[in-house]
């Protein structure tokens, strides 16, 4: 069978590209810039999820808190990743990234009174913009378009200011660096705090568009894919970021054309990514993350 | 305060214990020597119970054949990946091989689920008729697991601290440098002591899937509760990362099995004990209970 293409499903692609647009640029900063291995990236990306289903649901906040809010628990949680990120480095800030994530994921799945636990929340309204609740798919691209365009041209400002410079300059040397008179910690900080409000941001836009949300989304396996993303885009690169994103979220689609099973095309999936991520890691194993520099 | 539960829940803490010091064991043996977090160990373990499952329950092989047929996996699992996710990478940045183990974590649970589906899979005919000590029951395979895990990792800790090879495997930890001056070749005893540790997880990984059950989504639930234990015993160092797996099976058992004056925790935090405590040793006592100093700290 031919499958039909609607106009509808690529606008569904393009929400979802956009989304995947803000989520990977932030990660990207932290990750590709800073060199940090932050696991938790996903953590934000729930809270921020969260906090817009929970208070549009329980409490009936409009659009414009639930955004924000979604922003200023992304920072806040950033303040935690930042304190773990102060003791420790390398490796031991991805392990404990890592359980600092499972941390949030135990919280929302065990707190079932106020999370829903497994089962989600469910039931988010569509985002109201200037009085008009956005019900069609279209008006809700324009609107989220026009929060990634915001949030991307200040990424790309700050790609490529001093606060970029010296966050690369402490993941290449940081002794160096702080002779040179920048703030590795609170380089460090920052990045984290602007990469989790945004995560937060993206949480928000994903939690509105799908109407339901649930612990699952916000996996190790999400991580990956993100991670995948910023490295098949060479880390720390602004547009090859942006490329990876459009090339990776529509990669799947190519699957789906050849009709397997929902059963088989989940780990299919995954497979395709973390193939793709281990083969873009072998053809640039010597120039991915480089040596750490010696003065 | 309820003490009668008590003796119960030692017995349950020692079988969750054992199982953890199985699957610890070997990811503190190949930190200790190769310097790489390998985040697929758990999966390297979830596929020793799948092809075990393989060959005892979809071929019914007899319990030593599908035994032999599991240790040949091991070791093939462990060449391909010390061979062409670990090998290549470990000069270069010690972010690559957290990179590759990801990815590879995620290969092998894919692959899983594409081959045996993502459904729950038991292995049957081999838990046995509960025995009754006085107030604790006790299952013929979990005196099994208990028991296996004292052999197992008394004859680790024969081989490491009284052989000529454990001479060699300690000495590479030292120095790598010094010990190829002297003639040890580091690749043989990494990778040697590489395909031990993945025979070890995979043993492991038989022993979860009796006493429980398989699912391909198990392997990252492992990887974690293993690197709890070795952050509490300190990176790299056997011994602690033992006592570590033992010490994380008594507060999972007991922290939620007691009632603390009225206040009792529901299970489904269990499992957050493990991520909580890595936290918590990571940022008071990153090395560990027992290290004596700290890498990269």
């Amino acid at each position: 069978m031919q499958p039909v293409y609607t106009y509808e499903y690529e606008i569904h692609l393009a929400i979802l590209i956009v989304l995947y647009f803000i989520l990977v640029q932030s990660f990207n900063l932290t990750f590709g810039l800073g060199r940090l291995f932050n696991l938790a990236h996903v953590a934000s990306y729930a809270i921020g999820a969260y906090a817009t289903a929970l208070l549009s649901t329980s409490l009936g906040w409009g659009t414009y808190a639930c955004v924000s809010s979604s922003m200023v628990s992304g920072a806040l949680l950033a303040f935690l990743i930042g304190a773990i990120s102060a003791r420790l480095q390398h490796d031991y800030f991805a392990i404990g990234s890592m359980a600092f994530s499972a941390v949030v994921t135990a919280i929302l799945v065990n707190w079932k009174s106020v999370t829903g636990g497994v089962l989600g929340v469910a039931g988010i309204p569509r985002p109201t913009v200037f009085g008009h609740e956005l019900t069609e798919n279209l008006e809700f691209l324009k609107f989220e378009g026009a929060l990634c365009l915001i949030v991307m041209t200040f990424l790309w400002l700050l790609f490529r200011n001093r606060f970029a410079r010296a966050l690369r300059a402490q993941s290449e040397h940081e002794a160096a660096a702080q002779s040179l008179g920048c703030d590795p910690g609170a380089a460090r900080l920052v990045a984290f705090v602007v990469a989790s409000a945004c995560a937060g941001l993206a949480g928000s836009l994903y939690a509105y568009y799908f109407n339901y949300i649930d612990p699952s989304s916000f996996s190790l396996t999400e991580m990956v894919f993100i991670m995948t993303v910023a490295v098949v885009g060479k880390p720390g690169s602004f547009w090859g970021a942006c490329a990876a994103t459009c090339f990776l979220v529509l990669l799947p689609e190519g699957l789906r054309q050849a009709e397997f099973s929902p059963d088989v095309l989940g780990p299919m999936r995954q497979l395709c990514y973390a193939v793709i991520m281990f083969v873009v890691v072998v053809i640039n194993r010597e120039k991915l993350f480089p040596i750490q520099r010696s003065v | 305060m309820d003490f009668s539960l008590f003796p119960q829940l030692i017995v349950y803490s020692l079988i969750t214990g054992s199982l953890y010091a199985l699957v610890s064991a070997g990811l503190s043996l190949n930190y200790g020597l190769l310097r790489v977090l390998n985040f697929a160990h758990g999966h390297m373990m979830m596929v020793g119970a799948y092809a075990f499952y393989f060959f005892s329950q979809e071929q019914g092989f007899s319990l030593f054949n599908s035994s032999i047929g599991t240790v040949g996996i091991a070791a093939v699992l462990a060449t391909f990946t010390l061979l062409i996710f670990i090998r290549p990478f470990t000069k270069f940045s010690y972010q690559l091989t957290l990179v590759t183990t990801l990815a590879l974590g995620t290969i092998l649970e894919s692959l899983v689920s594409l081959f045996f589906g993502v459904d729950v899979k038991s292995l049957m005919g081999y838990s046995g008729e509960s025995i009754e000590f006085g107030s604790v029951y006790i299952t013929p395979i979990q005196i099994g697991i208990i028991l296996s895990a004292v052999v197992v990792l008394g004859a680790v800790a024969y081989l490491v601290h009284a052989t000529a090879v454990g001479r060699m495997i300690r000495a590479v930890r030292e120095s790598p440098s010094a010990a190829e001056s002297l003639g040890i070749s580091e690749r043989k005893v990494t990778g040697g002591v590489f395909l031990l540790a993945t025979v070890l997880a995979c043993f492991a990984g038989v022993m979860v899937g009796v006493e429980t059950n398989l699912q391909p989504t198990m392997g990252n639930a492992y990887t974690m509760k293993a690197f709890a234990a070795m952050i509490l015993g300190g990176l790299g160092n056997v011994w602690g990362t033992v006592f570590g797996a033992y010490l994380l099976g008594f507060i999972e058992n007991f922290s939620i099995g007691l009632d603390f004056w009225g206040v009792s925790l529901p299970t489904g935090y269990k499992d957050a004990f493990a991520f909580v405590i890595i936290l918590l040793v990571l940022l008071v006592r990153p090395q560990g209970l027992f290290g004596s100093k700290a890498r990269g700290v």
